[in-house]
């Protein structure tokens, strides 16, 4: 690490907001597990670092029936594992964040974090996709809430302005009926990055919901595959036709983890039993 | 726990580098002043002289590097030093109490659990933290917990056996 | 696998005892080379080539040089040094021109890695990108050359043959028989391709090296996480021109090897830093990036082979050529070639055979030796060849190998004549189908209804062999000193590694003096100026001929034991017995004297003292090895071979191409079980780095030859989620006639054969035959999807069909 950086850990929102915004090259920290690498890499050079730990409003998991779920920034990926109020709610976010990395890093690694390194592979996403998360954001100029399928603007990049810290993740409450999966597929069945992630929903209205990742620069909702599986009517036969119809909606590229052609059958697969374990009919 | 931000500032500003940090490691409080760019495991290796703790990839990887952090299984290589100000850490030297091995690491033993030993004592913390928060874990939470441990020697079958068998130990031996 | 089943009919030797070691590994007070700290210690960082294949037009630097803490910068112009174990073709520092992404164009030492790091950032390189040699047929095109010198490197004459203006380090070649009437007068001839990547030995230490150079002699002190103390230290001596005996070389112990820390690594470069920063000692430490681009791999490697059978599944010829992918540096990458053309043909009569296996130079990252020394390839090529062999003859693979798997009495490829002393590899084989229940291939029609559930299942097994690879002259040796309270100390000069050879070697010397294990003294730890000399930690040959030299020296210790016994007890020798550490009169056991009275001399009541202190030792060289000639391949180049099979069964998901190994069942004729709690781990980590090979593991380049997945993100190696739901270990124990108590090595077997097995199961469950690894769940896919029946490659781009 070639970097040479002051440290601040402050007690309030308002110190964070405002030292990262005097600052130049400073990057926000809180699990430490992307930052870190990066530090180590000599990928970044940073000159300040805010750590977000003691700002006691971040280490939040709440849920309420008005609010849902909210996720603060310092809230560990193994809290949502363990906590049974999202693996009842919001299977598929439980789910992937069972599948993150290994045991230690889930120990460190925070919700957030996951989705401000913006890796278009990143097994998050896609649930909070699904289940329209919205990300709460403070920053020099006020709060403001943006719909995570807007958040990511592109690899590794995001909404987030200078002087931006997310403060959140808000999950609308589910609703009677709900259900979702996420499903993955990795080199080995030790922890590895995802070659694709899918999360499928299906709504109390019986409307369903896809979010995948690691098919395109950013983690996608799928929205128009969604309007055409609704119009036909979820049902065996429409699984199937989703099954080819999603590799239509995405892009993936061929890279060191996958082909671009085994990314799309994947894609494929995994819907496909996502959908049909959902409707009860697993394979 | 958590130290007043305004007194890292200050430190900066008066053009120290440094940072103090006091900490607890294996029932110890030690106090250093460190740059704030160092790692918990340079930290524990570097300053502290505990050589159990060791390093095999410095990116979270591979579980080398694994203590006990309040409580936690986590990754030194990959956590700043003043990250942990104010935690209590354990490390493999931490194990053994009063001149005697624990289970844990008699049945490392026995069941030939280890070769090399480099990716021991990151198995054996990986392991205490698990048993800690459960101590009757499922075969499958097991394999979940230490699959973040990579052994290159094993093939993991030794490790498993031996794990299991602690349980079973520390059940009849400490009424876990 | 809780129950241990074995039961040993000696008291020390075949008893499962714990590991020497374990306890100072437990308790974190093992020390490795990575943890060692000497005063005025300097730190060193490199700076490596970002291209395979560069021209270094200049390099610049002054800043690193200035920047405080900054003790040495060393560039290529500073030292034109060559190592090489086999062939001096490695520059420590390169000069003109950068031969692989790892080559070190410059070097820093500082007082801490930090400023080495940075120092690192502020050098400038200007480069000239060349093309690089990109693979085996683009070298042996021969258009560029990797190493235009090539007819003066100095190199091992007689063993190696590098050619003459050709990117070929080695050509071995071996043929007996009349290869052409048997592939005329054949009822059917087969010829296939098969390949595999390079893959990384993945130790979890990587590769530190300490070096302080004294500055008022020529005297080199090495702390080193290295297989092979006695292989540095000649080799340090011929590369820097001083004598043996100025290179001193401590092993603390060493956080795994696999063959990838056998010959020289770090050390040169290390020597060359605490030179030049005036003999304070320099400790190099490779990052886990530069384990996986700088330091050596098993090399790539593509088989060709071609086979005769007649209809009743006799084998009557077999022609193979193998082509090394060696990258930058021959290293070890020549004798793992060499090894081929003895063994390349697999445990089977064949009566007319050739092979050509030829080493390769390329802009690739170097390779070495990685445990199975070439057999994990050639056992790839083979073993799935006699599989569609046996598919062509519609034989069961069984009875095929039955038919011609070596028997007493028939000649090994280089024409050695194997006795019943040997091993069996059919009791092998008959073992591992047994435990898998084995009833014969699959039917089309039942593949088809299985293929329905989405789920497949396959059986598969194969065939290895491998003898420990070492030159004709290849010896070890042991020091025993009794201590005063009768305990033996036991020095060696081979490393333990993990392998447990130190208690393994204990229990043979417990046995022969009967003593309890504890009262063994032996460590882990190597200084070659207080250890004896081994030639090498490699090729499983320690039990062997390690095990044979401490059975000398405990004969040399009774034998000393009892002159001053005999004196003490006014008897002659002869008559004197030992037992339990006491040695007692045959006739009259009450005439006794315990080894503690004799240990440093016996004293008489008057204080008369005789004898003195105890001190044995034991030598032990293979016996009767030959080179190979160098045109037929045709001698002795093996002490003892080691024989076993391996069976599987593999679950396939046809959709997602995910194996599940449900069962692996591992069969090695060890001649006797020494420790079976240490050959179960042996076992078990074999089978496990075989499975990586298998499904898994593999270096992907680029089109610039650059590699693609330096780090664990994307080289990833098996975890615990990753093992077989079974393993069942099988020792079969046909006594060696010399080998210590009949045994004989088994630390690198359990990985050979993996990959083939795998993939002869894979056949089995979807009748389509792969030549190329890693089967992984993507290469599975892509080879269902293709719709052929033989896979060569599975890049997207070879199989056209899929677009
Ligand atoms: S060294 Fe920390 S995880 Fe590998
Ligand atoms: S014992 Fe060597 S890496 Fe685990």
């Amino acid at each position: 690490m070639i970097s040479r950086f002051q440290y601040f850990k402050p007690h309030n929102l308002s110190d964070a907001v405002q030292y990262l915004e005097k600052e130049d090259n400073s990057y926000v920290l809180a699990g430490g597990t992307d930052l870190m690498i990066l530090l180590r890499r000599n990928l970044i050079n940073a000159e300040h670092i805010v750590d977000i730990k003691a700002i006691p409003e971040l280490s939040a998991l709440e849920y309420s029936n008005s609010t849902g779920l909210t996720i603060g920034a310092g809230v560990v990926v193994n809290r949502l594992v363990d906590s049974e109020i999202v693996k009842t709610n919001y299977p598929a976010l439980q789910q992937a964040a069972a599948s993150l990395a290994s045991f230690q890093l889930r120990n460190r690694a925070t919700a957030v974090g996951n989705i401000c390194n913006a890796s278009p592979g990143a097994d998050l996403p896609p649930s909070l996709l699904v289940y329209d998360a919205l990300v709460n954001i403070t920053g020099p100029h006020g709060d403001r809430q943006v719909p995570v399928d807007q958040f990511f603007t592109g690899v590794k990049r995001t909404v987030l302005q200078r002087g931006e810290l997310v403060v959140s993740l808000q999950l609308p409450e589910p609703g009677e009926g709900d259900r979702s999966i996420y499903l993955r597929q990795t080199r080995l069945r030790g922890h590895d990055l995802a070659t694709v992630g899918v999360a499928s929903r299906i709504k109390p209205n019986g409307k369903v919901a896809i979010g995948i990742c690691a098919v395109a620069p950013t983690p996608l909702r799928l929205f128009a595959l969604e309007d055409k599986i609704n119009e036909r009517g979820l049902n065996k036969e429409t699984i199937d036709w989703a099954g080819e119809e999603i590799n239509a909606h995405i892009r993936p590229i061929s890279d060191v983890r996958s082909s671009a052609l085994y990314r799309l059958q994947m894609a494929s697969v995994l819907l496909k039993r996502g959908l049909l374990n959902l409707i009860g009919e697993e394979e | 726990m958590d130290k007043d931000c305004s007194m890292y500032i200050e430190h900066v500003e008066s053009g120290k580098r440094k940072v103090t940090l006091s900490l607890t490691v294996n029932d110890r409080l030690v106090v250093r002043d460190v740059d704030p760019q160092m790692t918990l495991l340079h930290f524990l290796r570097d300053e502290l002289k505990l050589f159990g703790t060791k390093e095999a990839c410095g990116e979270g990887e591979c579980g080398a590097c694994t203590v006990i952090m309040n409580g936690k299984a986590v990754t030194s290589c990959i956590i700043l030093a003043i990250e942990a100000e104010g935690a209590q850490i354990t490390t493999v030297e931490g194990l053994a109490k009063d001149g005697k091995l624990s289970i844990l690491q008699e049945e490392f033993v026995s069941q030939d659990a280890l070769q090399c030993g480099f990716c021991t004592p990151g198995f054996l913390m990986s392991t205490r933290a698990l048993l800690d928060s459960n101590a009757d874990p499922s075969d499958e939470e097991i394999i979940e917990t230490l699959s973040g441990n990579l052994c290159r020697c094993t093939g993991y079958i030794p490790i498993l056996n031996a794990v299991k068998r602690t349980i079973e130990r520390e059940r009849k031996e400490l009424g876990r | 696998m809780e129950e241990k089943k074995y039961r040993s009919k000696y008291k020390h030797v075949g008893q499962p005892y714990d590991r020497k070691d374990a306890q100072e590994k437990v308790t974190g007070q093992a020390i490795y080379a990575y943890d060692l700290e000497f005063p005025g210690m300097l730190h060193a960082r490199c700076l490596l080539s970002p291209y395979a294949r560069a021209r270094i037009v200049s390099i610049d630097t002054s800043a690193a040089k200035a920047l405080p803490g900054v003790r040495a910068v060393l560039t290529g112009e500073d030292s034109d040094i060559l190592v090489g174990l086999y062939m001096q073709d490695k520059r420590v520092l390169s000069k003109g021109e950068t031969r692989y992404h790892g080559d070190v164009v410059a070097a820093v030492a500082a007082e801490d890695e930090e400023t080495a790091e940075h120092a690192v950032s502020l050098i400038k390189v200007e480069y000239e990108p060349l093309v690089p040699v990109h693979d085996v047929d683009e070298a042996l095109e021969g258009k560029t050359l990797v190493h235009e010198d090539i007819n003066d490197l100095k190199h091992y004459v007689g063993v190696f043959f590098p050619q003459k203006d050709s990117n070929i380090a080695s050509w071995n070649k071996s043929k007996k028989g009349d290869l052409e009437t048997a592939f005329s007068e054949s009822d059917l001839v087969v010829e296939n391709e098969f390949s595999l990547p390079a893959v990384a030995h993945v130790p979890m230490e990587t590769h530190v090296a300490i070096v302080q150079a004294d500055p008022y002699s020529n005297k080199l002190k090495i702390w080193t996480s290295a297989q092979s103390p006695f292989a540095i230290r000649q080799i340090m001596a011929d590369s820097f021109g001083i004598s043996e005996t100025d290179v001193e070389v401590h092993i603390p112990y060493v956080g795994g090897g696999f063959g990838g820390k056998a010959g020289i690594h770090l050390e040169p470069l290390a020597t060359l830093l605490s030179k030049a920063a005036g003999g304070a000692p320099v400790k190099v430490r490779a990052t886990r990036e530069q384990e996986f681009n700088q330091l050596p791999t098993r090399a790539g490697m593509r088989g060709r082979i071609k086979t005769s059978v007649n209809n009743d599944g006799t084998i009557t010829g077999m022609q193979a050529t193998y082509d090394w992918d060696s990258g930058a540096y021959a290293d070890y990458g020549v004798n793992v070639g060499k090894t081929a053309v003895y063994s390349g043909i697999g445990p089977y009569r064949v009566e007319n055979a050739s092979i050509d296996s030829k080493t390769i130079y390329t802009n690739k990252v170097f390779s070495t030796a990685y445990r199975g020394f070439g057999h994990l390839e050639t056992h790839w090529t083979i073993e799935r060849q006699i599989d569609i062999l046996s598919q062509k003859l519609g034989i069961d693979p069984y009875e095929f190998r039955m038919k011609n798997l070596l028997e007493p009495g028939d000649k090994t490829m280089s024409g050695e004549v194997l006795t019943v002393s040997s091993g069996s590899p059919k009791d092998c084989l008959t073992a591992v189908v047994k435990e898998i229940g084995w009833t014969g291939r699959k039917s089309e029609e039942e593949r088809e209804e299985e293929w329905k559930t989405g789920k497949v299942r396959g059986k598969g097994f194969a065939m290895l062999q491998k003898a420990p690879a070492m030159p004709a002259n290849t010896a070890t040796s042991v020091i025993m000193q009794m201590n005063g309270d009768g305990h033996v100390k036991m020095m060696i000069g081979a490393v333990d590694f993990g392998q447990g050879a130190i208690t393994a070697l204990a229990q043979i010397a417990a046995q022969e003096l009967d003593i309890p294990i504890e009262h063994i003294e032996i460590s882990a730890e190597i200084d070659t100026r207080a250890n004896p000399y081994d030639w090498n930690t490699v090729a499983s040959k320690l039990i062997f001929l390690g095990g044979n030299a401490v059975i000398k020296a405990s004969h040399e210790m009774l034998r000393k034991m009892k002159d001053v016994a005999g004196q003490a007890l006014r008897t002659d020798p002869e008559n004197l017995l030992h037992a339990n550490g006491e040695i007692y009169h045959r006739h009259d056991p009450t005439r006794r004297l315990t080894y503690k009275d004799v240990a440093l001399g016996y004293m008489y009541p008057n204080g008369t003292g005789i004898g003195g202190p105890l001190i044995a030792s034991g030598s032990s060289m293979a016996d009767g090895l030959t080179n190979l000639h160098p045109e037929t391949g045709q001698g002795n180049p093996a002490a003892v071979w080691t024989f076993g099979a391996h069976a599987v069964e593999i679950e396939v998901d046809v959709e997602t191409g995910n194996v599940t190994v449900l069962k692996v069942a591992s069969a090695f004729d060890i001649g006797q079980v020494i420790n079976e709690k240490l050959v179960y781990g042996q076992i078990c980590g074999g089978v496990l780095q075989g499975l990586g090979s298998a499904v898994l593991e593999g270096y992907k380049f680029n089109s610039d030859v650059q590699l693609m997945n330096p780090s664990f993100t994307d080289n990833k190696i098996p975890t615990m989620k990753d093992i077989p739901l079974e393993i069942v270990p099988i020792y079969i124990e046909n006594p060696q006639h010399n080998g210590p108590y009949g045994a004989r090595g088994v630390g690198e077997h359990p990985m050979i054969s993996v990959p083939s097995a795998i993939g002869n199961a894979v056949y089995d469950a979807l009748g389509i035959n792969f030549h190329v690894l890693p089967l992984s769940p993507e290469a599975l896919v892509l080879g269902i999807q293709s719709g052929k029946k033989s896979i060569l490659c599975t890049d997207v781009d070879c199989l056209p069909g899929l677009h």
